[in-house]
């Protein structure tokens, strides 16, 4: 009971940021410089024309009641077309969700397979003297390497010299697998550096944390080796943090892979929200980022799921953790 | 302890004995705030190596933006040789493909980005300590509505929340720093507010409101000196994460405009002559990489001293 | 015959950045098979330190500073992670403070309960370890997880895990000051029935002098890093020898007449960064004299006590300890001075 309740505040929580980003989303582009006629127009169209698209768009009813039907039309999975390609905004993105989605995955998984052992592995080592600090420098420089520079290097041997690894000539996995995964892994590797250490350095803290919790002494005390406390002990107890992390890489990944996407000329929804901006089709933008938004949103969610399977306390300490 | 702590140590050279002992007098204020320097060494003192160096580094390129001012190395705006040359004694770091030398231009690029990033993060720091510190202490309707709200922010990635301001805003400066400052306010608030509201359970802040204290001076006396260390910590991050966002933005165009440098424009433009002068993007980038890093490493220095924490082995 | 448990000048330091503070100063301290060993100080006096140091559970930023600490004959800090894992499982066992933290939050009951029995020989009946710790409907306790437990059902649980394998010693870290104090006497009662049952002998460490009297056989009193005095329960209670155990006496609550003024232990117990030059107590003592701040007291015999103090037979020769309520006929005016310097 106590649990469902803590689900239905989550969840109207949820809901309720939700339409707080929509609002959000919606007043930054009445906000746009020139607003939405110029937008549509250009900054030379007359007075009358600029009547006539207010009427055809009830752009001179109330914000609220602009607000509502295009809410409505969101909700319906409408959300209006590009000005460039005069294609439904809700179609392109879709097309372009698989690569970003893959794209995502492929690095959520690389930091989850390598950045979980090397988290646990550094604070098994940890030194109370400040030793470490080679694993802090080099930790720190994983997190410190952004996206723009590596990828950017990266870009550069990799077309320079012929190293088997393709950049850009991206394909759909359906079509040739081989060819989409020779395209998307140094994209996935120039992602995943980031995810991997802030996965291990997250793992790491975790996991101190529990190494000097009672149970773990007690567990040493039963004279249990190392191997079966981290097994048994360590492991799920300092999984919650991990997991609300990956549910938070996931989500920016899926979101705002966007200056890979751009660098290795990807078709996914990234570099399409860049090209938007760049050529001001707002109706692109505020998809994507309402887009972006709502899969935020909706993993942080399935991380309190999973985090309630891990731990039993959840529902009990909801309102410690919920904030 | 022993000296491990100058503050307690430092009353060796207190002018005259006579000072009063319940206000502050003109030579106790001037002893305090010798106490104080005499702190920061102390907390130098007792950084790692790592964090030294970090603040070392920070250091050099405050000094590397201070020099950019006097045009130190040359004006960077200048056509000042052949285009895309290597580094050589003429222009230690080369030309870029307008023959502008790079150093006067990364000098310039580490001087924007820099003054562009702090300035932001002293904007997220103002506020969210105040929007912090009022929810953690006041709590109910106050915290939940602050809350509401940075939780709405953070809903957004950083770099789409970014490229949702320059939209708005237009691509250039204003935009870069509205990003930073809605990009690291959330989290901020968020640890400033935990901090406040376990302050605010403390004796002290009890014994305040009950002997009649004004909530302004609660607040800034009691509570402000308590959360400092969280706002330090956070701060250092904040100021990785504006140097970052600004440079993802710069990068993709929608932050700082040429003519003007900052590292994410240098980094932008030596990507695009990459494969003829690849020193136009391995020194910004090397540069940009260095002061991320550097502050990270103080702010995990910082964050070490103030949480010391016990370690375990399973052995 | 080898004692069970045997420390000999035991220092152990704890190293934080430049800072170094001694937490044992020179412990000696043996318990034999059978024993019911009470070690009571306050906090601070090093008690915990040996209790960790006893499973070298210390955390990672202590040191051997020297001395030697045996289990059995068998030199702890010379024993490989191996070796100490087989002490661990067969000779020792561990009760802590806080009940429901000592157990995994994730697991249910039986199930981590299941885990601790695994293959050393233990009954693997849950139900029956849970019943052996008189716990009333032991099935749905072993359903349960550790947060929906009480304290004293929790430090059950931990007991239950803790005996289950008859240990030689039993290392009880205050294991009901965070009890209800219903509970708590059950629960003692319950430890000491069952290691009397295995044969196992116990060191139990407590701040609470008149409690840890009243069950053990012989109590030690620490202070500063050291056992100030060591003897039989009853004579340490009813006539310390030792200033230090004097002021515990008069401080604690049981021992005070109705009417009577508590005396606190003035003063605040020290923080040593080193080797003690003196008695470690000086500061606060009511006795001190010079000697006291220069000069480690070596033990000396009183009666049955073994005491560090440099002026212990003179004052077993005067009225000055005696303990309130308990000989109050002789001394109720509180302890003057006999001389010495108090700057």
């Amino acid at each position: 009971m106590r649990l469902f309740l803590w689900w239905l505040r989550r969840a109207v929580s949820a809901v309720a940021t939700l339409a707080g980003v929509s609002i959000l989303v919606f007043l930054a582009l009445r906000a746009m410089p020139g607003g939405f006629a110029e937008t549509i127009l250009g900054p030379f169209a007359s007075a009358e024309q600029q009547r006539e698209l207010a009427e055809r768009y009830g752009l001179d009813d109330s914000a609220f009641v602009q607000y509502w039907r295009w809410l409505q039309a969101a909700i319906g999975g409408d959300f209006g077309t590009s000005m460039i390609s005069r294609e439904p905004v809700a179609s392109e993105l879709g097309a372009r969700l698989p690569v970003t989605g893959q794209l995502a995955v492929m690095a959520v998984l690389t930091a989850l397979f390598i950045g979980v052992p090397l988290g646990v592995l550094t604070a098994l080592r940890a030194r109370p003297d400040g030793g470490g600090a080679l694993g802090r420098l080099v930790s720190g420089l994983g997190v410190s390497l952004p996206e723009f520079v590596l990828g950017s290097i990266v870009v550069f041997v990799f077309s320079r010299y012929a190293l088997g690894l393709s950049v850009g000539g991206y394909v759909p996995f359906a079509d040739d697998p081989a060819g989409n995964l020779t395209a998307m892994i140094l994209p996935a590797a120039v992602l995943s550096v980031f995810a991997i250490s802030a996965t291990a350095r997250t793992t790491r803290d975790a996991v101190l944390n529990v190494l000097v919790e009672p149970y773990v002494t007690a567990a040493v005390a039963r004279g249990e080796s190392p191997a079966f406390i981290i097994r048994h002990h360590i492991l799920r107890n300092a999984a919650t943090p991990v997991v609300v992390l990956l549910s938070t890489i996931t989500a920016y990944l899926l979101g705002g892979a966007i200056i890979v996407e751009y660098l290795f000329n990807l078709p996914g929804i990234g570099s399409y929200v860049v090209q938007a901006v760049g050529r001001r089709d707002y109706a692109v933008v505020q998809a994507g980022v309402l887009l972006a938004a709502t899969v935020f949103i909706a993993l942080n969610v399935i991380a309190d799921l999973v985090v309630g399977l891990i731990d039993p306390r959840l529902g009990v300490t909801a309102e410690g953790r919920s904030m | 302890m022993s000296g491990a702590r100058p503050g307690d140590v430092s009353g060796d050279g207190t002018s005259g004995g006579g000072a009063p002992a319940t206000y502050p007098s003109t030579s106790e204020e001037r002893r305090g705030v010798r106490m104080r320097i005499a702190h920061l060494t102390g907390w130098l003192r007792r950084l790692d190596w790592l964090s030294r160096c970090g603040l070392f580094c920070l250091l050099v390129l405050v000094l590397a933006a201070l020099g950019s001012m006097v045009n130190l190395g040359g004006d960077p705006a200048e056509i000042a040789g052949g285009r895309l040359q290597p580094p050589g004694p003429d222009h230690w770091l080369g030309t870029d493909n307008l023959g502008r030398s790079l150093l006067p231009r990364l000098l310039e690029g580490i001087g924007v980005t820099l003054l562009l990033s702090s300035i932001a993060v002293l904007v997220t720091a103002v506020l969210s300590t105040a929007l912090g510190i009022v929810a953690g202490y006041l709590g109910g309707m106050v915290n939940n509505l602050v809350m509401r709200v940075v939780e709405l922010l953070y809903a957004f990635p950083s770099i789409v929340l970014a490229i949702l301001v320059a939209a708005v805003v237009g691509p250039g400066r204003p935009a870069a720093m509205a990003a930073i400052v809605l990009v690291t306010i959330p989290l901020m608030t968020r640890l400033v507010r935990t901090a406040s509201t376990s302050v605010a359970q403390r004796d002290y802040v009890t014994s305040a409101v009950v002997s009649g204290v004004r909530l302004p001076r609660i607040l800034i006396r009691h509570v402000l000196p308590n959360v400092a260390g969280t706002i330090a910590v956070q701060g250092t991050y904040a100021l990785s994460v504006g140097i970052l966002v600004e440079g993802g933005l710069s990068f993709l165009g929608f932050g700082v405009q040429p003519p003007q440098a900052s590292l994410g424009v240098l980094i932008q433009e030596g990507g695009v002559y990459m494969v003829a002068a690849p020193w136009l993007i391995i020194t910004p980038g090397v540069v940009l990489i260095l002061a991320i890093l550097s502050i990270n490493v103080v702010g995990d220095g910082l964050r070490d001293r103030l949480e010391p924490r016990e370690t375990r082995s399973l052995r | 015959m080898t004692p069970l448990m045997e420390a000999d000048d035991l220092a152990v330091d704890y190293q934080a950045p430049g800072r170094r503070v001694r937490a044992l100063d020179g412990v000696d301290l043996t318990v034999a098979r059978g024993e019911t060993v009470g070690i009571v100080g306050e906090s601070g006096s090093g008690k915990s330190t040996l209790g960790s140091a006893i499973g070298r559970l210390l955390s990672q930023n202590a040191q051997l500073s020297h001395g030697a600490l045996t289990i059995d004959g068998e030199s702890l800090f010379d024993l490989s992670a191996v070796q100490m894992r087989r002490v661990r499982r067969e000779k020792l066992g561990f009760v802590f403070q806080d009940p429901i933290g000592s157990l995994d939050p994730t697991k249910r009951v039986g199930a981590q309960l299941r885990l601790a029995l695994r293959g050393r020989g233990a009954s693997l009946d849950v139900t029956g370890q849970l019943e052996r710790v008189r716990l009333a409907d032991p099935r749905r306790i072993a359903r349960a997880y550790p947060h929906q437990l009480s304290g004293g059902m929790a430090q059950r649980v931990a007991i239950a895990m803790a005996m289950a394998t008859e240990p030689e010693l039993l290392v009880a870290d205050e294991p009901t000051a965070a009890l209800d104090s219903q509970v708590r006497d059950d629960v003692s009662t319950m430890i000491f029935a069952l290691a009397a049952e295995a044969g196992t002998s116990i060191l139990w460490l407590s701040h609470d002098l008149a409690a840890v009297g009243r069950r053990c056989g012989r109590v030690a009193v620490m202070y500063g890093g050291r056992v100030v005095e060591d003897g039989p329960a009853s004579e340490v209670l009813a006539r310390p020898a030792h200033p230090y155990t004097h002021a515990l006496a008069n401080s604690a609550p049981a021992s005070a007449a109705p009417g009577e003024r508590l005396q606190p232990v003035p003063g605040r117990p020290p923080v040593l960064t080193g080797p003690s030059p003196g008695c470690a107590f000086a500061d606060r003592c009511g006795f001190a004299i010079e000697r006291c701040r220069s000069e480690r007291p070596r033990p000396v015999r009183i009666k049955a006590q073994s005491v560090l103090c440099h002026r212990a037979e003179e004052l077993a020769g005067s009225a000055a300890l005696a303990v309130h309520g308990v000989g109050s006929a002789v001394a109720t005016t509180p302890p003057v001075p006999l001389g010495g310097d108090r700057s």
